[in-house]
């Protein structure tokens, strides 16, 4: 008999005792920085890297035009700690304790199902990774970022820092300067990655920031998906998720990015994901935001070359406390390359959910289409939806269709399911699972499953 | 036995039922016949306990809904529809992205729960993996699902598309037909089950309703036009005007309205 993924306690976080091997003081500074580097033992060009980074953001201020941040103490986060010495590549390895702490996620599960490797990342540093024979057979690389580095030196170099700009925004800067962990990818040309890419992210040490910085590159003519599901324990004091991921896709290859975010309600989940795509190919983001106090998280796409194709899925559940200010940005640089961007919000008890977006066509990119549609179900009164769609379109040849709807639950849909024999509570939550079925029947079995468990979950005790 | 006593019903100050009763018996068919604004539809929806309407006593004499002794009056809906129930609806509204199957899976195993309750039957049903029903495997559900949809003329198809989500009038009431005949209720209420039928369709759902009959569910078929009636026959009738039962026949008094209409009545209720 197969075991939920999602135990009830899970509600309410669970939380193991912390094992360090070593952890730098609270709060940021030069010392701080070179401490992380000379730790990783990482090329001067690294170092480099990361302290303009730190200038820059000391430089930088938060922004003001999206959730209110005002609630994240930057002197009191650890920015690195470093679990258990040395790595691991089978699951029989793991400390106990970790491996209780992923049973409860259901990862063993998912790698019986799956089995196309399993980063799994517990505290700053990738800890656990079995990576298929198949995959290395085929020549892809997926790695932990600072093995990556160390490994693929030149390759990393190369793309490390060119989609999102150590600059680009706060938190970018931020994440540029001590980034640890995340994983590095990379699909040689023609190489069709056939199973899912998965890594498991959890934060398990109060007041510690996580700054994975993931970068892949998906050679001409290949293909991969990779997954990244979260969940966190909830701790007293607030915590920070600031996670920078780039994407390389060159001509005709082909990737999805597929997240479920579910972190626990104390953190700040302020991410910057980019991805610059050549001639013809396709990029897709699937983004589910479920947990976190604030989220600010907008998946770009750069359509550089002709005939490139934009995808952005997200879903967005705001309870009581939450804002999950979510969304998608495409810019099409180049003619005849199409984008489409479908949100899905639900707000409950006093949540809000933001969506945020932005098509802009540059001038010169001809024939372009796009269309986007945001649906917002609100669960009661005292929820709140906003919508802040920009359209910035310098060319005349386009077709841009944007939808948004706002509804509620009607009492007619609740009486009709509950004649079919439902509580309130479950003809709730299949409401609301097939108001974002369109876009769980994406996700891989395993996450859509989840992703149900998970809204049934918030529904406990939401009506009646 | 489906016995109904003393029903006086309002939507907000408006009395809209007016001291309704009816039994009606396993295997039989009773026709509940009036006139648009009778109260048919609320007298339909107050059975399975909608929660607009108030239900209260009639002169002293106790409202109640009992269904073989249970007392249903003061039971949530859902609760009602355990005990064996159920409605056809006139218009269900659609419910985008739960398929028809998903629905009938969980609502099948919401009325007909395991007898034992082991640790994995603990969870949500609407969501868990294992299929709880223990007289039918998932898969010989599945398959019965299918089969009666067939017989119903029901395109396989339909049955993974969100319920009555773009579904034409015709589809909407095969579907409802389709869950009654799956659910295996006790008592079914049909609310203007023939409204939007072609005659092929119309003799679909006749055909669904006498084998509901066989199976020995009792079926109250509410509507305004006698059509229905002709490919289905009812052994009670019961004419609804102006919130009350003012006549009470056998199937002839069917075929009476469709010759003479309700005028009659209307001129006495003025």
């Amino acid at each position: 008999m197969q075991k939920t993924v999602i135990d009830d306690s899970y509600k309410y976080g669970f939380s193991k005792p912390e094992k360090y091997f070593y952890k730098s003081a609270k709060g940021l500074s030069e010392k701080v920085i070179r401490t992380i580097s000379g730790y990783k033992s990482e090329p001067p060009w690294m170092l480099e890297f990361r302290l303009k980074s730190y200038v820059g953001y000391l430089k930088k201020t938060l922004p003001t035009w999206g959730a209110d941040l005002s609630g994240i103490d930057f002197d009191n986060i650890f920015y690195y700690i470093k679990p258990t010495a040395g790595k691991v590549s089978s699951w029989a390895d793991l400390p106990a304790e970790i491996k209780d702490t992923y049973d409860k996620i259901g990862i063993p599960e998912a790698e019986k199902k799956f089995l196309a490797g399993v980063s799994a990342q517990y505290e700053s540093e990738v800890v656990y990774k079995s990576v298929n024979e198949m995959l290395r057979r085929k020549g892809v690389v997926f790695l932990d970022m600072d093995s990556g580095l160390r490994e693929y030196p030149d390759l990393v170099q190369q793309y490390f820092g060119t989609v999102v700009p150590p600059l680009d925004n706060t938190f970018a800067a931020l994440n540029s300067a001590v980034w640890s962990g995340g994983s590095f990818v990379y699909v040689p040309k023609g190489v069709h990655v056939e199973l899912p890419l998965q890594a498991y992210f959890r934060i398990n040490a109060a007041n510690m920031g996580q700054f994975e910085r993931t970068l892949i590159i998906a050679d001409e003519g290949s293909s991969v998906h990779y997954v990244e599901g979260c969940t966190a324990p909830i701790y007293s004091s607030d915590s920070l998720h600031s996670a920078v991921v780039e994407i390389i896709v060159k001509k005709g290859a082909r990737v999805r990015y597929t997240t479920i975010q579910n972190w626990s309600k104390n953190v700040y989940n302020l991410v910057t994901k980019r991805t610059v795509v050549d001639e013809e190919g396709i990029m897709e983001w699937v983004d589910g935001n479920l947990g976190s106090k604030v989220t600010m998280k907008y998946p770009s796409i750069f359509l550089k070359g002709r005939k490139s194709r934009g995808e952005v899925l997200s879903i967005a559940y705001a309870g009581s406390g939450q804002h999950q200010d979510a969304g998608g940005k495409v810019i099409h640089l180049a003619s005849e390359t199409t984008s489409q961007i479908i949100s899905k919000s639900i707000s409950k008890g006093g949540g809000r959910t933001s969506y945020r977006g932005l098509v802009q066509v540059e001038k010169g990119a001809e024939n372009v289409k796009s269309k986007v549609v945001c649906d917002a179900l609100l669960l009661d009164e005292e929820s709140r939806s906003d919508t802040y769609p920009d359209m910035r379109i310098n060319e005349k040849d386009v077709s841009i269709e944007h939808e948004a709807t706002v509804s509620k639950i009607g009492d007619e849909q609740m009486f009709y399911l509950e004649s079919r024999g439902l509580t309130k509570e479950q003809a709730q939550s299949m409401i609301v699972n097939g108001f974002i079925e369109p876009i769980v029947r994406e996700l891989p079995l395993e996450y859509a499953v989840e992703m149900n468990r998970l809204i049934s979950l918030q529904m406990e005790g939401s009506v009646g | 036995m489906f016995k109904i006593e003393h029903i006086t019903a309002s939507l907000g100050e408006k009395k809209i039922l007016d001291d309704v009763s009816l039994t009606v018996h396993a295997g039989e068919l009773h026709a509940i016949m009036g006139p648009n604004g009778s109260g048919k539809s609320t007298f339909s929806s107050v059975l399975l306990g909608h929660p607009s309407y108030t239900v209260s006593d009639t002169k002293g004499k106790k409202a109640s809904i009992q269904l073989d002794g249970d007392e249903l009056l003061f039971l949530a809906t859902h609760e009602r529809v355990k005990k064996g129930i159920f409605l056809a609806f006139q218009s269900p509204l659609s419910i985008p992205g739960v398929s028809v199957m998903h629905l009938l899976r969980s609502s099948y195993q919401e009325i007909y729960p395991p007898m034992k309750k082991s640790e994995e039957n603990l969870g949500n049903a609407i969501f868990s993996r294992a299929w709880k029903a223990e007289d039918v495997t998932l898969l010989q559900f599945i398959d019965r699902v299918k089969s009666v949809a067939r017989d119903l003329f029901i395109d396989e198809s339909f049955l993974k598309r969100g319920i009555h989500d773009g579904f034409s009038g015709g589809e909407k009431k095969k579907i409802e037909m389709l869950q009654a005949l799956i659910l295996k209720p006790k008592y079914a209420i049909f609310d203007e089950i023939d409204t939007g039928l072609d005659v092929d369709a119309l003799k679909v759902v006749a055909t669904g309703i006498e084998k509901l009959r066989k199976q020995g569910t009792g079926v109250i078929v509410v509507t305004h036009y006698h059509r229905i009636l002709s490919y289905v026959h009812p052994s009670h009738t019961h004419i609804l005007v102006d919130g009350a039962f003012v006549e009470h026949g056998t199937g002839a008094l069917s075929e009476r309205i469709e010759k003479e209409g309700y005028a009659k009545y209307a001129k006495d209720s003025h």
